[in-house]
């Protein structure tokens, strides 16, 4: 049986429609009130968000409910608790809702104003980017969302395994604190409170991001590497060196051990650095521009990329190359979604057009 | 024994063979929603008996104890709500326990190399032949194909190379990587809602099946929208603080060491409230020009804030209708009325340490029936039993070969 799925609010109930969409399920999507400011262009955010979904618009909160009546699930993202249920979510009849605001349903700070930089601000990220004597760097991009809306997906699924009706309440600030690394525990086990320093992974050394002829490699060298990394170096000597026998000699002698680093990378070419990365078996990875990521061979083997078919509003995107999920199942191969466009929901057309009853 | 909590998962079998960080933090995640997850660690997996140095999240009770490779705080963080069963796969008698217990399973998920489980001849034919009802999570950095499949992935090599940082930084000229391995909690996530598109497909047609998920395809494809935009010409570059379609946006420095705040205005209504707070700016601006004047917008925002803590700074724009908050350490989040209300910190591990809990709330989930993480094989004979029906005689067999462990090798 096809789920039916009911989607309103930005990017993170954008992204939980997106996997539903995928999963071959009957996602509709209502367009109501302003889209939220995005890092890429409304077509780009439409067509990795929302191919392969129906799109309607309306902000009757009538003809809303009467979707959620019909539906599976809902997913709805709003500003705030109260925005949430002024949409009418706790009375629409649904048997499986989340609701994805940015602090949760309760708390005192339920209906605070915020945008993913002050989530990620308040979530314990933003302290822990950027060089240390400068100001601290937000994260770009929508990681927030997205991976709100995985949560959310997973949840819902969840409760459609087990044939649960049940309300979801998940808060963008909690996601955040769930997800974060060690920060939390360094603090609370070993009184330690991790700050930041630049591209300097910090406790592995070394860690960081090195200048090479043409371009930029990351070093994360974790103990175990660090023989072979001395032959990725071709400074076989180091591995004798008193300075660096172990992880905690190469943090006392960071700076010295960087400059030799620094020293024998800006001599490699991208190309150099990624063939000894794979010859030496060492955890590097070079800076790839997106024109680099798009014509990658890895990626292009793997059949990665997904086409678009656009609704005539949109015929840029003929020949646009769409990442896939992140996940493969199986041997499914990705199908080709159609970028639909929005169309004005009313009375009449919306049992015609829309899960007809 | 430990059972699973309550939750939408209860029934649902987990084999748990992870390290590191994305796969616990996404076994954790399922384990949360009430799956019963065995983990099944090699002796080794915790590390030594004698740990060389603290670990990175330092140890649970504050110093190191006598069983130091049970104490690692950032382990014990991952490993709530479940079982331990210390197997040596490199066995003969070992792998052969592990495929009984494969047909008990509903789910296995590894993060290994792309050749790791191969070459304990537990490939996914074997395992799906050994359980075709078998969801199967892989997780290689890199994927189990392609040029790439065996090069070695960590978070933070694995973030250059999906185009990140072309956008993470100062400027153009000033790339940054998080150093955070954000990479690693995307495929976590992602994982999770792979195992349960795979669980709701078998449910439906009945089928098992091998599911792959690849820490760069994770980074690349929440790339996605500046992918596309790439090819449409719209080339995005990094902006440091800044947003392309929110202006002001940024951080700003408070009273304090190393104290900031971060603000943004998200529509003209949000600029007009702050010009409300501080009337120097220009209520009249629309977002291309406050574009184009950030300059000096951040000035006078910096100038406000600067004389003002955070804390105080966000609740004053808050109230102003103002998308603020405080950039936080642990220290400040722990505090937060908002985390303390919604009790997001959970005391259910020895030392009554506070671990980050579940973000995903429903009836029926409760965070105090949780268990602490288990000791290395601490559940060996439970699951054994459990699972397989095996004796007294027959797990003590196991012991006396070293098959199952409780403790690493000396």
């Amino acid at each position: 049986m096809v789920d039916k799925v009911l989607e309103l609010g930005g990017y993170a109930a954008g992204y939980a429609g997106r996997l539903y969409a995928h999963a071959g399920a009957d996602v509709v999507r209502v367009e109501y009130g302003v889209t939220p400011p995005a890092w890429a262009s409304p077509v780009a955010m439409d067509s990795f968000l929302h191919a392969g979904k129906r799109r309607v618009a309306t902000s009757d909160p009538t003809l809303i409910q009467q979707l959620a009546a019909a539906a599976d699930v809902v997913i709805c993202e709003a500003s705030g608790a109260d925005a949430v249920h002024a949409l009418g979510f706790q009375e629409w009849s649904t048997p499986v809702k989340a609701a994805l605001t940015p602090f949760g349903l309760t708390g005192p700070k339920r209906n605070w104003h915020a945008t993913p930089n002050t989530l990620l601000a308040m979530g314990g990220y933003t302290v822990l980017m950027g060089d240390a004597e400068r100001e601290p760097l937000s994260l770009p991009g929508h990681y927030l969302e997205f991976q709100t809306g995985a949560l959310a997906y997973t949840a819902c699924n969840a409760a459609q395994l087990a044939g649960q009706s049940t309300d979801i309440d998940i808060g963008m600030l909690e996601t955040l604190m769930s997800l974060s690394q060690f920060t939390t525990v360094r603090w609370h086990c070993a009184g330690e409170l991790r700050t930041r320093h630049g591209s300097d992974f910090w406790f592995v050394v070394p860690s960081e991001l090195f200048r090479c002829t043409d371009g930029w490699a990351y070093i994360n060298i974790v103990p175990q590497f660090w023989d072979a990394f001395t032959v990725f170096l071709d400074r076989p000597e180091l591995l004798v060196d008193g300075r660096f026998t172990n992880n905690g000699l190469r943090m006392q002698h960071r700076t010295a051990l960087h400059e030799i680093v620094a020293e024998v990378l800006a001599t490699f070419s991208v190309a150099q650095v990624h063939e000894r990365a794979a010859s030496c078996r060492v955890p590097v990875g070079v800076v790839q521009s997106f024109a680099d990521v798009l014509d990658d061979p890895h990626l292009a083997e793997r059949d990665f990329w997904q086409a678009v078919e656009a609704a005539p509003g949109a015929p840029e995107m003929s020949g646009v190359k769409l990442p896939s999920l992140p996940f493969r199942l199986g041997d499914k191969k990705s199908t080709r979604l159609h970028l639909n466009g929005v169309k004005p929901l009313t009375e009449p057309t919306l049992w015609g057009r829309l899960w007809g009853r | 024994m430990t059972n699973p909590v309550d939750g939408p998962l209860n029934g649902v079998r987990i084999l748990d063979l992870t390290h590191v960080w994305a796969g616990p933090l996404a076994v954790r995640m399922l384990a949360d929603l009430g799956a019963e997850v065995v983990r099944v660690e090699a002796p080794t997996s915790r590390g030594p008996r004698v740990f060389p140095s603290a670990p990175i999240g330092g140890w649970l009770s504050g110093s190191v104890s006598d069983e130091p490779w049970n104490d690692s705080a950032l382990f014990v963080k991952l490993a709530r709500n479940r079982r331990s069963l210390a197997l040596d796969l490199k066995t003969d008698q070992g792998r052969a326990v592990f495929l009984r217990l494969v047909t008990q399973a509903d789910v296995l998920v590894e993060n290994f190399s792309a050749r790791a489980m191969p070459s304990l001849g537990l490939d996914s034919a074997t395992l799906q032949r050994a359980n075709p009802q078998l969801i199967y999570l892989c997780m290689p950095g890199y994927g189990a194909s392609g040029p790439l499949k065996d090069r070695v992935a960590f978070g933070p090599t694995v973030e250059v190379m999906c185009g990140f940082t072309n956008m993470m930084g100062y400027g153009p000229d000033e790339p940054r990587n998080t150093a955070m391995a954000l990479m690693d909690p995307v495929a976590a996530a992602n994982s999770t809602a792979a195992v349960l598109t795979a669980l709701r497909q078998r449910q439906q047609q009945g089928n098992g099946m091998r599911v792959e998920m690849s820490l760069h395809e994770g980074g690349v494809s929440y790339n996605g929208p500046w992918l596309i935009d790439h090819q449409l010409g719209q080339a995005p570059t990094c902006m440091g603080n800044r947003h392309p379609q929110m202006a002001p946006h940024g951080v700003y420095r408070c009273v304090g060491e190393d104290e900031w705040l971060a603000l943004a205005c998200a529509d003209d209504r949000q600029w007009q409230d702050l010009c409300r707070l501080l009337p120097g700016l220009d209520a009249s601006l629309d977002l291309r020009a406050r574009q184009q004047q950030q300059d000096d917008i951040d000035l006078q925002i910096s100038a406000w804030t600067s004389q003002r803590s955070k804390h105080a700074a966000a609740e004053l724009l808050q109230q102003h209708g103002v998308p603020a908050g405080a950039v936080n350490n642990v220290p400040d989040m722990v505090d937060d009325p908002q985390v303390q209300a919604r009790e997001f910190f959970v005391r259910y591990e020895r030392y009554d340490r506070p671990m980050p809990g579940n973000p995903i709330h429903m009836p029926g989930l409760d965070s105090s029936q949780w268990s602490p993480c288990p000791r290395l094989g601490e559940h060996n004979a439970e699951v054994l039993g459990d699972w397989l029906g095996l004796s007294d005689a027959e797990i003590a067999g196991l012991q006396a070969d070293g098959v199952i462990v409780d403790k690493p090798p000396a």
